[in-house]
């Protein structure tokens, strides 16, 4: 049976649900202790120790009603009478019962003419279990996978039986070979229809994985439609290992810096002995951040990820103020908090997006909005591919932006190469930026984020 | 290490049956993770809305085993010398003043600065010994000599460092103290911890721990809690009532009306010798059941229609 868990646990983490080892063996001893008699006692025990949160716990559910199906013959009987009846039409006036038949007969043609639903169940499970359906990972298996379960459960057998009662005269063996022909194209039926629960159950997500990898480096202007849910997913996923990994420096203790003043004010009640030193802490600050987008044409598609990212950021990164810009600027930080993500961008992008570029007229509008609040704790993110249709890009303005803030970072979608070509602008406005980098896939944004936390400690 | 001697915990039947008596009325995953948390020894994570019953379920549970509950409340800010324990520095000062005198005797037949020093080397840790440390819950929780309820109340208002240096205990049941070492509970005590989601909790405590999730129950569970808890509440007015409140909680609320205010209500009708429900009745009284001036205001206008419902259905 403790096959059959760890086999269960891996349909799990195919559906996304993480299960630690310490987990496993949790499960494994609260199965021990419930047992496996009462299905819906062992669902609520396997739930309560894999799945920690109510989403896993509605997809523990899913997976668990797929995982534990055995009722793979329990549509035998209808066929079947089916079949009879097909047989009493052959007009040899011969009916076939399974009784009547003296001659040799193999274990699995037994099962399947004398109907016998539970020992088919069964012998499906373990033939399954000995192919190691379990590792089927493409669509594609699905035959292969099919024609090796039947070849367990003796499917040569019955071809040898069946060929044996072609050669034979006779009407019982004729019969008996019709019932077992189609009683052969049932067995195939059910088995593939299986084969076919296991790929939902442990091949969806391998190929999900292999798509994510893609898609982590995979030209954010590229993304196929099809793909955005997918990609919202990642952003999410990406961003809590983020937050997870920066949420827990807050304080640094420098110990060793002895706090004077803290610790004499600390010690007075115990008259001025210093015996409870107060040591010098620094606290860290949680950046604010400055996203300043440009939304017109191929840049829009990287600043919805950008903006995606930043505001699936809140637990580390509360302070986020958006700007969208094309020919003028706009604060967009109000829109995106009152509204779903994806709206909110959609609205933004539809009311700024698509014009004509200006650089100048947009840090203008910044300089207008914002200049006020930059201060040594902000970090300003602008993305760019800095063509401003010759029109000045006001550099001076960023310039100042680069003097107040403490740090400023300029993304381009574009490839290195094509810098400075044509109506770029990238020398004039690099020069008030503390870092100018390319970022056009997945993996560049999480980069650039990973740094901005960095730097808050 | 040993479990808590109880037979309460021999069934997950027996389980419902004891709590029912205490008066709580226990779901199947209630008594089942109570059950696993005893038998694997494992701390739960009880998750939930406000108000179903979390913080009362760890309570029942030190009255049904007949065992000290021992409760910490997190917050932002709390740390391991509120938590864990502390050094009575007052008590350290005082005894350095009062023994000063007995320092000549203790020194007595040393010469010099470095014999003193090596003297003085031998009496070094009295000061740091289990004497002069004062116990928090947690602590508390480790020292009882025949096991206790732990109950660590809305850990997720608690900051990520002390989520940290949680893991040791819920994990081992000890706690380093450096001047002193490691001090290990004699009988593990059986740990809640309470969650209202305000924030994610990290992976290493959700591994370490059984996860419970309490919805809000359904209309048969929930006439049972009432029946449990308000028996004086006539059997028709019960199903009126649970069948109103049912309803509430699919409407659009700030704050959906939880099983603790079912059960103010029910008392509150009680009190006004209530036989059956009416519109007017429930609008003078439902500012017990909703806690905003918003959601009040936007159920005025359903109310005869909410109760109308209420009273077809009963």
């Amino acid at each position: 049976m403790d096959r059959t868990l760890t086999d269960f646990i891996r349909a799990l983490r195919h559906s996304d649900v993480r299960v630690s080892t310490s987990e496993t063996m949790d499960a494994f001893r609260a199965v021990r202790l419930v047992g496996y008699e009462e299905r819906e006692q062992l669902k609520s025990a396997l739930s309560m120790t894999l799945a920690k949160s109510e989403e896993e716990k509605a997809r523990l559910g899913d997976v668990f009603d797929r995982f534990f199906r055995f009722d793979a013959f329990s549509d035998e009987p209808e066929t079947d009478d089916d079949a009879a009846a097909g047989d009493n039409g052959e007009g040899d006036g011969q009916e076939f019962s399974p009784e009547d038949w003296d001659g040799e007969s193999t274990e699995l043609a037994r099962m399947l003419l004398e109907n016998d639903t539970e020992a088919l169940a069964l012998t499906l499970q373990e033939a399954a279990q000995d192919v190691n359906v379990a590792n089927i990972n493409f669509f594609i298996q699905r035959g292969i996978f099919t024609r090796r379960i039947m070849e367990q459960m003796g499917l040569a057998g019955l071809d040898a039986e069946i060929a044996g009662l072609s050669g034979q005269e006779g009407g019982a063996a004729q019969a008996r070979m019709q019932a077992l022909t189609q009683a052969r194209e049932r067995l195939f039926e059910q088995t593939r229809d299986f084969v076919e629960r296991q790929i939902g159950l442990y091949a969806s997500t391998t190929g999900r994985r292999l798509r994510e990898d893609l898609l982590r480096n995979i030209k954010l202007t590229n993304v196929d439609l099809q793909d955005f849910r997918l990609m919202k997913e990642l952003v999410h996923k990406m961003a809590k290992r983020l937050a997870s990994l920066h949420s827990r420096r807050r304080k640094i203790t420098r110990r060793g810096h002895l706090d004077v003043r803290r610790t004499l004010r600390a010690n007075m009640p115990y008259d001025g002995v210093l015996i409870d030193p107060k040591w010098k802490v620094r606290r860290v600050e949680r950046p604010s951040v400055y996203a300043i987008c440009d939304v017109s044409g191929s840049v829009a598609s990287v600043a919805r990820f950008l903006l995606m990212f930043l505001y699936s950021l809140q637990d580390v990164l509360p302070r986020v103020r958006a700007f969208a810009f094309s020919n003028r600027l706009a604060e967009m930080t109000e829109t995106l908090k009152n509204m779903p993500l994806e709206e909110a961008i959609n609205k933004v992008l539809k009311e700024q997006g698509y014009g004509t570029t200006d650089y100048g007229q947009a840090f203008v509008d910044f300089k207008e909005l914002a200049m006020e609040d930059i201060d040594h704790r902000s970090t300003v993110i602008i993305l760019g591919d800095a063509r401003s249709n010759f029109l000045n890009p006001r550099a001076d303005i960023l310039k100042e932006v680069y003097r107040r803030a403490k740090w400023v970072m300029l993304l381009n979608p574009e490839p290195r190469s094509f810098w400075d070509t044509g109506d770029s602008e990238m020398t004039a406005l690099r020069a008030g930026c503390h870092q100018a980098e390319v970022c056009n896939t997945m993996s560049h944004l999480e980069r650039v984020i990973d740094n901005i936390l960095r730097m808050a400690t | 290490m040993s479990l808590i001697q109880t037979d309460v915990f021999s069934s997950i039947e027996r389980i419902t049956e004891e709590y029912g008596q205490a008066g709580y009325i226990s779901s199947r995953s209630i008594s089942m993770a109570v059950y696993l948390a005893h038998h694997l020894q494992k701390p739960i994570l009880v998750e939930g809305p406000a108000g179903v019953g979390k913080t009362e379920l760890a309570k029942t549970t030190a009255a049904c085993l007949d065992l000290p509950l021992i409760r910490l409340q997190c917050y932002e800010g709390l740390d391991e010398t509120k938590a864990l324990y502390e050094w009575k520095y007052g008590k350290q000062l005082l005894y350095t003043q009062l023994l000063r005198d007995k320092l000549s005797d203790v020194l007595e037949g040393a010469q010099g600065l470095v014999a003193s020093m090596e003297k003085l080397h031998s009496f070094s840790d009295i000061f740091f010994s289990k004497e002069f440390l004062e116990p928090r819950p947690l602590m508390q929780a480790l020292e009882q000599k025949d096991g206790a309820v732990l109950l660590i109340d809305e850990v997720d208002k608690s900051d990520h460092e002390f989520e940290a240096f949680l893991l040791e205990i819920l994990s081992d049941f000890q706690i380093s103290i450096p001047e002193v070492g490691t001090i290990r509970a004699d009988v593990k005590p059986l740990v809640f911890l309470t969650s209202n989601k305000a924030r994610e909790m990290s992976e290493a405590l959700m591994r370490r721990c059984i996860h419970l999730y309490i919805p809000y129950p359904d209309s048969k569970l929930e006439r049972s809690i009432l029946a449990s808890r308000v028996p004086e509440l006539s059997e028709d007015l019960r199903r009126q009532l649970v069948s109103f409140i049912q309803q509430l909680r699919e409407l659009d609320l700030k704050k959906v009306p939880a099983v603790s205010e079912a059960i103010d209500w029910a008392r509150t009708l009680v009190l006004l010798h209530s036989k059956t429900l009416s519109a007017d009745l429930v609008r003078e009284t439902l500012n017990i059941l909703l806690k905003f001036q918003e959601d009040i205001e936007g159920v005025d206008a359903q109310i005869p229609g909410l109760t109308q419902r209420a009273m077809k259905e009963a």
